[in-house]
């Protein structure tokens, strides 16, 4: 490396996909995936212990012991390639159990940990007896699970078809720790602080600074213990290049155990080295670094001026980073992870964007991360791209072309959705404009927020079941909620409106209740002295992030989903009240017989009412309009820790467990199917009129309905991305979407499977268009050898 | 292209008119509004395809625009065989066969709109729509949003020109709202009318397809005077900037050397500079001819020539290069 390669020339290219990766991110990569995912008790043992010889201590006390011990004994490895070290277990990719959080339910799932449909895990036989003898039994009737199933079980039992509040089995992550202050002070600066604000601290406060000192102490030593590693391994390393590697592994750690970061070495292994932390501390999904671009950026730069890093040099060390992202994912119980299938672990990295000033914040960095993205094409971190009217077209460009690789990443974020919509919560300006991602897609200010982005799911279809029959479980017959009125009663479409609405806010009731014990458990069980040294408000007013600590104390519920209830209304409206192609009775008899016999009615549901998706005010409108009514009605009630409750509008995989709660419905679909994915999208298949006629739809729901975060899935056909003009004229359709305010966009690109599943399951299809070149036509309308066709040339395309 | 479902979609604007006989100069008569079209032409575009054509080309990729009657059309693998429409049916429109299949006979006389209105899955539907200029425009400018980097709104059909009073009033309309405006002509109109047209068009899209006029009037069922009289219009006339010549290759049709040179030593007289693209065939056409029962596709299944290759599409370019015409447009 000369200095004469780094410097920046003035009209350089910001393209870096074309810079290969380093040979040695291949090599750690394919490691890193060859290795079987196991379950580690490992901490789990440690854990128990510590809390069993200091049964006397706060909870906040024994917490922070606990970690501390675990910091000193765990197992701790570095792989003689890897540039930037360190996890929490000895194995990439365990699944930690985490005892004090959740037991129980490890204890009926732990066999079945290697064989269930979803996210599995390789368990031996040691592992499940030391489980058995040592762990569980230790923390029965005390983890936050068994204190929370205590405290409200039954209350939660009895909503669960139509509310799933979560956070019950684990500690809470979602939050972007203030990475800022964490390289600026580290573990010691970090320390430091506690221990001179606990000179003068009494009672709570002097137990949470105690236990911040306790953690931060353990945290330096971590490091250090990592660097005595690579120091030893060096000592013992005969290959020169390698020997060099650890060297400088080792220094870094050093170095940042003690001062903060000198480097952009140095920064990337100390920001991997705080999520570690976070991990070790609360074994949860989600802690974001948050706009990274923006805050790695002054060691970048320092080392590119000083001539002692190139551009390809750093890119190494991000894809580094970006495979460490991958080596850690988050056990959840089988339920859960139907919700989150796929290890959804919420290293979300926010691109681009605003500043606080509304310049735009684009840098090296962020070109750097895509490229790191298009080469690794790995589910994590999730990458996001934030997009305002400033963002410049190369930007753009470029993260078009990574979305072209397919991996559905990055996905885009509108600066002229989401900074209003968080300011209309009461955020100060500065900080909306500063506003990062935790998770999948929920909104955060940056370090200073515990978000609880994700306390519960309100499903408004399975509400309006309950509203069409009175109460009963159209898929058991039970009564299950109260009876406001029939179908076959309600007179007019207002009446249903009214049972509609009463029944939304009966349910909001008792889901707020068991949302608020919830979080006072969390509290009561789970401090985090460690995450609430890196949360903005807690050190300054001694209070753990739990607890309110931080300056921003949220709580988000998703709305279960808009699109479906939309298309459900309007089906009812339409066919029922206005056009009246159906009675009421026999609507509600096709829907109790989930359709067997009516398939007539059912297809007159399906096609003679319009849908959510196609740019039609009145449907679009009948979504916003509940969507807001729901939201409206959470205003009145304030969380645990003293703020709001609000809404976004976005799942996972949520739709498809959703969906099996709920009955055949008035929108012509069938029992226990898939509601509409997404959140903001349609209920896929239904969107006849392309992308902007989505893109209107949706522009439809006001901003503020997402503050939690909402979530728009497209999907295109590999040819879309095919030239250099088509990618321009994606790009002006994002131009479009920034100006049409839609907080959120990803995309997806329509492979050959896709295309074979639309031969066989047409009606979940009839929506996907294809270039029959000289036009465009309905796929599923198609012959079945020009489908042929098709599929052959989608796979020439890729 | 394939007529949407009018009721899943619904427009949001007053409901389409069921007027089946075209003739009022304030409708339009729609086959489809095709939103997010990226392939014709610049940026995103909205292309509008309208009924109705003097000519009848064997290849012609949309069979169903050639008509200008808005007429039945069905979609059996949409057809879930509940047999309503057989109940409407009154003069064997609609019949189940012997073995249970339904089949329609869109060419039959009859309550065309009670079946409609009684099939539950819109396996029969119109196949067009007839639009109020002012309506249609509304619904034209909602991507608005989208028209820009050279977006805007394209006319295709059918000839666009069939009905010019239909096409020039909703050009001016759109022009008036500042939107970019494009048509694909096949030019057999009244050289009028395309002069009126293009005062408020940007791109004019223009076909010759074949010079000699007697082959002309074979595959395509008139001579071509018109057409080289429109063209010879056009590249003299102050639009000659708008406009993009256009030549289908349809293989024993369209691609004798002798022809291609032919039409790129006419156009080189008027105006070498001219845009000139050759449009490679369309293989897939044929499908759709199914729907259409009074017309035949140029090729019997199975005798449907393949795309021509990159490298064949490359020859033809260079032949039409050879001929003196300097801007032959590359895909
Ligand atoms: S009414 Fe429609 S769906 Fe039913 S048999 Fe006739 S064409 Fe098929």
């Amino acid at each position: 490396m000369t200095p004469t390669s780094t410097r920046s020339a003035p009209t350089r290219s910001h393209s870096f996909i074309g810079i290969p990766s380093r040979p040695r991110i291949q090599e750690l990569r394919d490691e890193m995936l060859s290795e079987e995912r196991v379950v580690s008790v490992e901490q789990a043992l440690i854990t128990t212990r510590v809390y069993a010889a200091h049964p006397d201590e706060p909870v906040i006390v024994r917490r922070a012991l606990a970690l501390a011990q675990a910091l000193q004994e765990l197992n701790i490895v570095i792989h003689p390639r890897e540039l930037i070290v360190g996890n929490r277990t000895a194995q990439v990719r365990a699944g930690v159990v985490s005892p004090e959080a959740g037991s129980s339910w490890v204890d009926r799932e732990i066999e079945s940990l290697p064989t269930r449909p979803q996210d599995r895990f390789a368990v031996d036989a040691q592992t499940i007896t030391a489980f058995r003898t040592q762990i569980s039994p230790a923390w029965k009737g005390l983890s936050l699970e068994d204190v929370i199933r205590d405290r409200c079980g039954a209350s939660i039992d009895e909503i669960d078809k139509v509310v799933k509040i979560n956070q019950k089995d684990h500690a809470q992550g979602h939050i972007c720790p203030d990475l800022t202050r964490w390289l600026t002070l580290g573990p010691a600066g970090l320390k430091a602080e506690a221990d001179s604000a606990l000179s003068n601290a009494t009672g709570d406060a002097a137990d949470f600074y105690r236990s911040v000192s306790i953690v931060m102490g353990a945290a330096q030593a971590f490091l250090l213990r990592y660097a005595q590693l690579a120091h030893t391994m060096s000592a013992q390393e005969t290959n020169p290049e390698r020997q060099a590697d650890l060297d400088t592994v080792g220094k870094a750690l050093d170095h940042i155990a003690v001062e903060a970061p000198s480097s952009f070495h140095e920064a990337v292994q100390s920001t991997w080295m705080l999520f570690v932390l976070l991990h070790a501390e609360s074994n949860a999904s989600s802690f974001s670094p948050g706009r990274l671009d923006r805050i790695l950026e002054p060691y970048y730069q320092h080392d590119l001026d000083a001539g002692t890093l190139s551009r390809e040099g750093a890119l190494e060390l991000i894809e580094c980073l970006w495979l460490k992202f991958n080596s850690i994912v988050y056990l959840r119980n089988q339920n859960s992870a139907k919700y989150f299938a796929g290890f959804p672990i919420g290293f979300n990295i926010a691109i681009g964007g605003q500043d606080e000033n509304g310049d735009d914040v684009a840098n090296d960095l962020s070109f750097l991360f895509l490229a790191a993205q298009a080469h690794l094409g790995l589910p994590q971190p999730n990458l996001s791209v934030r997009l305002h009217k400033g963002t410049k077209d190369e930007l753009l460009t470029e993260a078009i072309h990574v979305v072209a690789r397919g991996s559905g990443m990055p996905q885009f974020f509108n600066d002229s959705s989401v900074i209003p919509a968080l300011i209309a919560l009461g955020i100060p300006e500065r900080e909306a404009r500063d506003y990062a991602i935790v998770g999948c897609v929920e909104l955060t200010t940056q370090g200073n927020n515990l978000g609880w982005s994700d306390a519960a799911m309100f499903n408004l279809n399975k509400v309006l079941e309950l509203t069409l029959t009175g109460g009963i479980d159209l898929l058991t017959g039970k009564q299950i909620g109260p009876n406001f009125g029939t179908l076959r009663e309600y007179e007019k479409y207002e009446d249903l409106e009214a049972a509609f609405a009463a029944m939304i806010d009966h349910y909001t009731e008792l889901m707020i209740a068991a949302c608020d014990v919830v979080d006072r458990t969390h509290a009561d069980i789970l401090p985090s002295p460690l995450l609430s040294s890196v949360i903005d408000g807690c050190l300054e007013k001694g209070v753990d992030v739990t607890r309110g600590g931080a300056i921003h104390n949220l709580s988000g519920i998703q709305m279960i989903q808009a699109a479906s209830l939309a298309d459900s209304l309007a089906s009812i409206k339409t066919l029922i009240y206005d056009a009246k192609k159906l009675t009421a009775d026999q609507m509600m008899s096709a829907l109790e017989a989930d359709f067997e016999g009516f398939e007539v009615e059912q297809a007159i549901m399906l096609n003679k009412a319009p849908k959510y998706g196609n740019d039609n005010p009145e449907v679009d409108a009948a979504a916003a309009k509940w969507a807001s009514y729901f939201a409206a009605g959470l205003k009145k009630y304030v969380n645990a820790r003293g703020g709001k409750y609000h809404t976004g509008m976005y799942t996972v995989s949520a739709h498809v467990p959703m969906g099996q709660n709920v009955g055949a419905s008035p929108d012509g679909r069938n029992a226990r199917q898939p509601l509409a994915d997404g959140g903001l999208s349609p209920v896929y298949g239904r969107d006849m009129t392309g992308p902007t006629a989505v893109l209107h739809t949706v522009s439809r729901l006001d901003n503020t309905l997402t503050s939690n975060g909402g979530l728009l899935n497209m999907k295109f056909l590999p040819e879309f991305f095919a030239s250099e003009s088509n990618v321009d004229k994606f790009s002006t359709f994002m131009r479009a979407f920034i100006d049409l305010e839609i907080p959120h966009v990803q995309f997806n690109v329509v492979r050959r499977e896709d295309l074979i599943a639309a031969q066989a399951h047409p009606d979940q299809y009839r929506s996907l268009t294809v270039r029959v070149a000289g036009y465009t036509a309905y796929f599923v309308e198609l012959a079945g050898d020009l489908q042929n066709e098709i599929i052959a040339r989608t796979t020439q395309s890729l | 292209m394939t007529p949407s479902h009018p009721d899943v979609v619904g427009s949001g604007v007053a409901a389409p008119l069921p007027t089946h006989t075209p003739t009022d100069d304030a409708l339009a008569t729609v086959v489809d509004i095709r939103r997010f079209s990226i392939h014709d032409g610049a940026g995103i575009r909205t292309t509008v395809f309208l009924k109705g054509c003097p000519l009848a080309c064997v290849w012609c990729q949309n069979p169903e625009t050639i008509s200008p009657r808005i007429e039945p059309v069905f979609f059996p693998k949409t057809c879930i065989g509940c047999g309503k429409c057989v109940e409407k049916s009154s003069n064997g429109e609609a019949i189940r066969d012997s073995d249970g299949a339904i089949a329609i006979d869109t060419t039959a006389q009859g309550n065309w709109q009670a079946i409609i209105d009684a099939c539950p899955t819109g396996a029969i539907r119109w196949n067009a729509t007839s639009y109020r200029i002012p309506e249609l425009v509304e619904l034209l400018l909602r991507d608005r949003p989208f028209f820009r980097n050279g977006g805007g709104v394209t006319l295709s059909g059918g000839e666009p020109l069939f009905r010019p009073k239909v096409a020039i009033e909703l050009l001016r309309q759109l022009h008036a709202q500042h939107v970019d405006t494009a048509i694909e002509t096949a030019l057999h109109v009244k050289t009028s009318a395309i002069a009126e047209a293009a005062e408020h068009l940007d791109t004019i899209f223009a076909d010759i397809k074949i010079f000699d006029s007697i082959k002309h009037a074979a595959a395509i069922g008139r001579g071509n005077s018109l057409v080289l009289e429109n063209i010879h219009y056009l590249l003299t006339s102050s639009h000659r900037e708008k406009v993009v010549v256009r030549t289908p290759l349809i293989p024993g049709y369209t691609t004798d050397p002798e022809n291609i040179r032919a039409i790129g030593h006419y156009l080189r007289s008027l105006n070498p500079d001219v845009r000139w693209e050759l449009l490679n065939y369309n293989p897939l056409a044929g499908a759709k001819y199914d729907q259409v029962p009074d017309r035949e596709f140029a090729y019997a299944a199975g005798k449907n020539p393949p795309l021509y290759t990159e490298d064949e599409m490359k020859e033809f370019r260079d032949l039409a290069r050879s001929t003196g015409v300097r801007r032959i447009v590359e895909q």
